[in-house]
């Protein structure tokens, strides 16, 4: 598909609470990100961030306002978008080996079992598990099942990644490893990526840019940066650091503001 | 099997013959209830003149009709129940009343309506059937993590690839558990079917047995029944182990 930018525009949602009253979750978000780029929502916990990528993936509706792609509206999921979920345990699909796992996209969408066996072999191979596609995901440890998502998902050949804090489940040693290896992935597909995380060193280790949002409930954005730090990205580089304390002065108050209330 | 685990197991069924041996004669009047030995010799010759295998066949013919029958039945209504609201609201108080109605209690009922041929005993194995694979189907659909949906969705599948590609196979385990069940709940009832209203089958037999004042014959039948359980559940999980393992790989092994 060809378009520019992804835009949210006034996007507001609300929940009904069990309590009968209901509950603000996001209010006006807007955010516009260019094809190509690596924008990355980072914000304190529980402030919306999973349901802001719900609605961009069209899980959820919007209460208020809309996410389009140029002028079409987003009104479903879609195979122009993958989410990359978390909770990788549930997201595979613990019946089907690595390999099958990968071809689901390309079966859906009708391609011919060479073709898909193609996607299969090229995909496994950037994610450096071309010799483990016999395996279940029961055989598989965190880190390479989060590996076959990725796979699974490049297979499916979408305009955009939506990744819900794919490592923040996983080891700090594999978490490392897979970050640098994603970011590379990232620069030999150039897909998009809509990246979630509550980690500020990770977000500045892979963004172009970066939105901080403001604290639940209504939560919004708070400022939004472009990262142009040199490259290899590495903590020890001073404009890294300043960065980094920038970036955690914003979060800080927003966690305070939020105890403040 | 470990060589530890072998004795112990082979001694509980020599000590099981034992006390049978022992009480027969001292507690109870060894006429009615009879030694294992007789029991053994009493088999031997039905199992030669065919007898055991004609009642042993009647029982399974009508298992194998009315679970099959039962178990699409019960799959088709566990996944109306848990996709179609309308269906929920319909089909659940009276399943919910049903369950606390045993199989056996509904035989006379049965013979009412079906009379005393094949239907009747039919309509009590698909009853005893069918609820124990409502329910599990019903968990099984109902507990299909959304992400895995939400996955496929964003890969291209369509609501019914979503059904048979995704949530099918996520309700298998809970399914096939109340496949199992059922199968046992089907023997259950059959026999207790035979009991009440039939000339063959192996609860007519026990029943009959008895009636006729040859105890041996009625432990003969009662240790076929047991047999025939026994090996049906093996094959059930034997094939279950063959043709759907992959499914069973979200789960801890089907035992």
């Amino acid at each position: 598909m060809n378009w520019r930018v992804l835009r949210l525009e006034g996007v507001g949602k609300d929940f009904d609470r069990a309590d009968g009253g209901v509950a603000q979750v996001l209010r006006d978000v807007t955010l516009s990100v260019e094809r190509g780029s690596f924008f990355t929502l980072l914000g304190p916990s529980g402030c919306g961030k999973s349901t802001l990528l719900n609605i961009v993936a069209g899980f959820e509706e919007t209460t208020t306002g809309g996410v389009s792609l140029d002028d079409m509206t987003v009104t479903g999921p879609g195979t122009d978008r993958t989410v990359i979920f978390q909770d990788v345990s549930n997201a595979l699909f613990p019946w089907m080996n690595a390999r099958e796992n990968v071809e689901f996209g390309p079966k859906m969408a009708r391609l011919s079992a060479q073709v898909r066996k193609e996607r299969a072999d090229r995909y496994l191979r950037l994610v450096g598990l071309d010799a483990d596609g016999g395996k279940f995901p029961f055989e598989l440890s965190g880190g390479m099942k989060q590996r076959i998502q990725i796979a699974r998902a490049l297979a499916n050949d979408p305009d955009i990644l939506l990744m819900d804090e794919p490592f923040a489940a996983l080891d700090a040693i594999t978490k490392k490893h897979l970050q640098v290896e994603f970011r590379k992935i990232w620069d030999e597909t150039g897909k998009t990526i809509f990246y979630i995380t509550h980690d500020i060193f990770e977000a500045l280790l892979l963004s172009t840019h970066l939105a901080v949002m403001t604290a639940g409930p209504e939560a919004g954005i708070k400022e939004v940066f472009r990262i142009d730090l040199e490259e290899p990205r590495s903590p020890s580089n001073p404009d890294f650091a300043a960065m980094f304390s920038r970036v955690e002065s914003l979060i800080d108050e927003e966690v305070q503001r939020m105890r403040a209330r | 099997m470990n060589p530890r685990k072998f004795f112990w197991r082979v001694l509980s069924v020599v000590v099981a013959f034992a006390l049978w041996w022992l009480s027969s004669g001292t507690i109870f009047n060894p006429i009615l209830v009879p030694a294992p030995h007789k029991v053994a010799v009493n088999l031997w010759e039905m199992t030669a003149d065919g007898e055991i295998l004609f009642h042993a066949w009647a029982s399974l013919r009508r298992v194998i009709v009315g679970y099959a029958f039962g178990s699409v039945l019960g799959i088709l209504t566990g996944v109306a129940v848990a996709r179609i609201r309308i269906a929920e609201d319909m089909l659940e108080p009276p399943l919910q009343f049903m369950r606390n109605i045993t199989p056996v209690a509904i035989i006379p009922l049965a013979v009412n309506a079906f009379g005393l041929d094949e239907p009747s005993k039919y309509f009590v194995i698909i009853y005893s059937t069918i609820i124990p694979v409502v329910f599990n189907t019903a968990a099984g659909v109902a507990s299909t993590p959304q992400i895995r949906v939400r996955a496929a969705m964003c890969l291209g599948a369509g609501r019914w690839e979503i059904f048979l590609r995704v949530v099918l196979p996520s309700a298998w385990p809970f399914i096939l558990t109340g496949l199992r069940v059922a199968l046992g709940f089907a023997f259950m009832g059959v026999v207790a079917a035979e009991m009440i209203a039939a000339e063959s089958g192996v609860g007519y037999l026990i029943m009959q047995s008895r009636n006729m004042l040859l105890p041996e014959q009625m432990f003969s039948g009662l240790f076929l029944l047991g047999l025939i359980g026994l090996v049906t559940d093996r094959a059930f999980q034997f094939t279950i182990g063959r043709l759907m393992r992959r499914y069973m790989l979200q789960t801890a092994a089907f035992d």
